[in-house]
């Protein structure tokens, strides 16, 4: 397993077209082994393309798929080290649950004690010990995909591909559901590569996260940076519940930006990023980041502060979220924590102070 | 609250009991009127449709026999007379070749239907299959007939043979003979087979062929393993359709047969003709408890309502 690299996936320039359509575009990264990695993105945007390509499920249209150091690009799926888990009804419904998770073994010819042990195992690992003579469709949807789990796992390929594994389950169960493949995966030390388009889940789950929209991958980070330092634009936006406003580059310089928003002027770590005076560039802060400045308070130097008007508060349990205009039009968000800081009350159309720690927004050229 | 509003204006005019006209014609429509009773459409059609002509087959079937009819009475006469003459044998021979069929039409109509599942792109695999049944608007008389110069001595098939020299001699077992039977079956009743095992295929999910191509199931694999078991009530309902068809229809025989060529239809008819009422029914009372018999057995092979339940 460990061979000369530690690196489990490397896929170099992986393009694919499903005859005209541009699925993906020449995407290249690489997986260390032993992670959790998340693909995360819009409907549409090619991850399934880029999961079955790894799996072996599709031939790529250029570049190709190295699995531990290994050109497998024109191997099937079953002679790549890798296992998929889909996103539903795939167990063989005429099998009980024994069947279905020693089927693998029985094709490799594996002695009968040693499939059933290694099943009794795995039925054990996914929490269903006692299912054995279920039928598929005796189990419930959570069930059935903890079947699929340990169908793939019992065949100790060391990668796991699981393309939305949760996605038809409820909310409370997908949730559940995320904690438990985390489980499973740090016991197991296998590499899991998740498709999923619900944020949550990916940030639940991963280690790390690439972020594939459009055919391209976007940003790929640690689970963190992704969701805290996003350095895209696109990150930004898609990823927790970000403002975002668009602004042109003032003056730059020491690393830190002024970008003039047309209303007001900020200021804004640069770090570095290729941007020079009267460029377009974005700036992102997330809402939990975003205070509405009392009349009363009086900010720290370092904040940001812009006018906006008051339009309204959103009362959704956990967080209560204040809805303001900008002067030029852009609605923005703040979010609080219900009854956490004494319930603020503001008159829809008051004039309203918007503010951030300096240090919080985000600056994005792209 | 809704039914007060409804019974508003009734109210207003006086009586508070009396339901307006409208709430009253809801009440006809509604659960406890025609609704309720709209479900028993089906009830009423296979008792009238099905059971009623079966029983009375079966009834029939003891009668005496009279010269042009029959009249009521208890006789075995009919079965004995079944029997005891060569129409048990012919009956038992024309089983043979149904099962003959069954077996030719699944080795050629199955390997198509699960060609057009694995094979022809989703969104036209309902057209192919719908091309199948465009046989089925030409009259079965007509369709039966052309097989003559098809299968013939002086036939396509021969013919081609010949000028390809395969064969120096015309093949002649092709036609008029138990052979020209089976073949006529075939090609009449195949696309109940391709339709069947489309529809059980159909119901299998995509991703199961996928599961097979990561576990590394293989072609044969594939096949033995999971194809055949998950479209076993398919191919057994095909089966039935053609068996049944094969056993009942009299026009293969007659046309394709030869002398002597019968089929359980066939002998069915030929009593008809004679006037001997209550031996056709016989026959057929015989017909449907095979029938019946194959269903059992089949029920009891695959389990037929639990294959087909949902998967979820
Ligand atoms: N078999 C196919 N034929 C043609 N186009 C396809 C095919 N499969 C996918 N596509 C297209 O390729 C693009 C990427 O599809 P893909 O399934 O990889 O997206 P995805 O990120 O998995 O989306 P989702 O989150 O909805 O599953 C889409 O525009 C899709 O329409
Ligand atoms: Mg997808």
């Amino acid at each position: 397993m460990t061979q000369s690299s530690d690196i489990a996936v490397e896929v170099v320039d992986l393009a694919k077209n499903y005859g005209p359509v541009r699925a993906l575009n020449s995407v290249s990264f690489s997986i260390e082994g032993g992670r959790y990695y998340a693909l995360l993105g819009p409907s549409g945007g090619g991850k399934t393309t880029l999961l079955r390509l790894i799996g072996g499920f599709l031939r790529p249209s250029a570049g190709s798929v190295y699995l531990h150091g290994q050109d497998v690009s024109h191997l099937p799926p079953d002679r790549r080290p890798t296992s998929m888990v889909f996103q539903n009804y795939a167990l063989f419904p005429h099998m009980t649950v024994e069947r279905n998770v020693a089927y693998g073994l029985k094709l490799l010819k594996a002695p009968p004690g040693e499939i059933r042990d290694k099943v009794e195992r795995m039925l054990g690992m996914v929490g269903l010990e006692g299912y054995n003579r279920r039928m598929p469709h005796e189990l419930s949807g959570g069930q059935q995909q903890r079947v699929q789990l340990a169908r793939s796992l019992v065949l100790e390929r060391d990668i796991l591909l699981l393309d939305e594994p949760l996605a038809s389950l409820d909310a409370k169960l997908r949730k559940d559901m995320c904690l438990e493949l985390k489980r499973i995966q740090e016991k197991v030390g296998i590499t899991f590569i998740h498709v999923t388009h619900n944020q949550e889940e990916a940030l639940t789950v991963a280690d790390r996260i690439a972020i594939i929209a459009d055919g391209e991958l976007v940003e790929e980070g640690t689970a963190r940076d992704i969701y805290e330092t996003p350095r895209m634009r696109f990150t930004a936006e898609f990823i927790g519940d970000n403002n975002v406003l668009d602004g042109v580059v003032a003056d730059i310089s020491d690393g830190r930006a002024t970008v003039d928003l047309g209303f007001a002027r900020v200021d804004v770590a640069a770090h570095g990023l290729p941007a020079a005076r009267g460029d377009a560039v974005a700036l992102s802060v997330r809402s939990e980041l975003l205070r509405i400045v009392g009349s009363g308070q009086d900010p720290e130097a370092s904040w940001q502060l812009i006018p906006a008007t008051y339009v309204e508060a959103i009362y959704l349990g956990l967080t209560i979220s204040h809805l303001v205009r900008l002067p030029d039009g852009t609605e923005i968000v703040a979010r609080v924590i219900s009854g956490e800081r004494s319930e603020e009350e503001f008159e829809p159309g008051s004039e309203v102070t918007m503010g951030w720690p300096g240090d919080r927004a985000r600056l994005h050229v792209a | 609250m809704s039914s007060g509003a409804i019974s508003g204006p009734a109210r207003a005019g006086g009586g508070r009991d009396i339901p307006a006209p409208a709430a009253r014609w809801r009440d006809y429509l509604g659960e406890n009127g025609v609704q309720k009773w709209v479900f028993y459409i089906p009830v009423v059609f296979f008792l009238l449709f099905f059971a009623a002509p079966m029983a009375l087959t079966v009834v029939w079937s003891v009668f005496e026999r009279t010269q042009f009819w029959m009249e009521p009475g208890f006789t075995l006469f009919a079965y004995d007379n079944f029997f005891s003459s060569a129409r048990a044998e012919n009956y038992l021979f024309s089983m043979l070749h149904g099962a003959a069929s069954v077996v030719i039409a699944f080795a050629i109509g199955f390997p198509i239907a699960v060609f057009i599942r694995r094979r022809v792109t989703r969104v036209a695999q309902h057209r192919v299959i719908l091309l199948f049944i465009l046989p089925f608007m030409i009259s079965e008389l007509v369709r039966v007939f052309a097989m003559r110069p098809v299968l013939g001595r002086h036939g396509i098939v021969n013919s081609l043979l010949m000028e390809l020299g395969v064969i120096s001699e015309p093949i002649t077992v092709i036609l008029y003979s138990p052979l020209g039977v089976i073949i006529g079956d075939v090609m009449s009743f195949l696309p109940f087979m391709i339709f069947a095992g489309f529809l059980a295929l159909e119901a299998v999910q995509n991703y199961i062929f996928e599961v097979c191509d990561d576990l590394g199931t293989g072609r044969v694999r594939l096949f033995t393993h999971i194809i055949l078991p998950l479209a076993a009530p398919g191919i057994f309902a095909g089966s039935v359709f053609i068996f049944v068809n094969s056993l009942g229809v009299a026009l293969v025989p007659t046309l394709l047969g030869g002398p002597g060529a019968v089929n359980a239809g066939l002998i069915a008819n030929q009593a008809i003709v004679a006037l001997d009422f209550p031996l056709a029914m016989a026959i057929s009372t015989i017909m449907i408890v095979t029938l019946v018999a194959l269903l059992y057995i089949g029920h009891r092979l695959f389990d037929l309502t639990k294959v087909l339940e949902p998967i979820s």
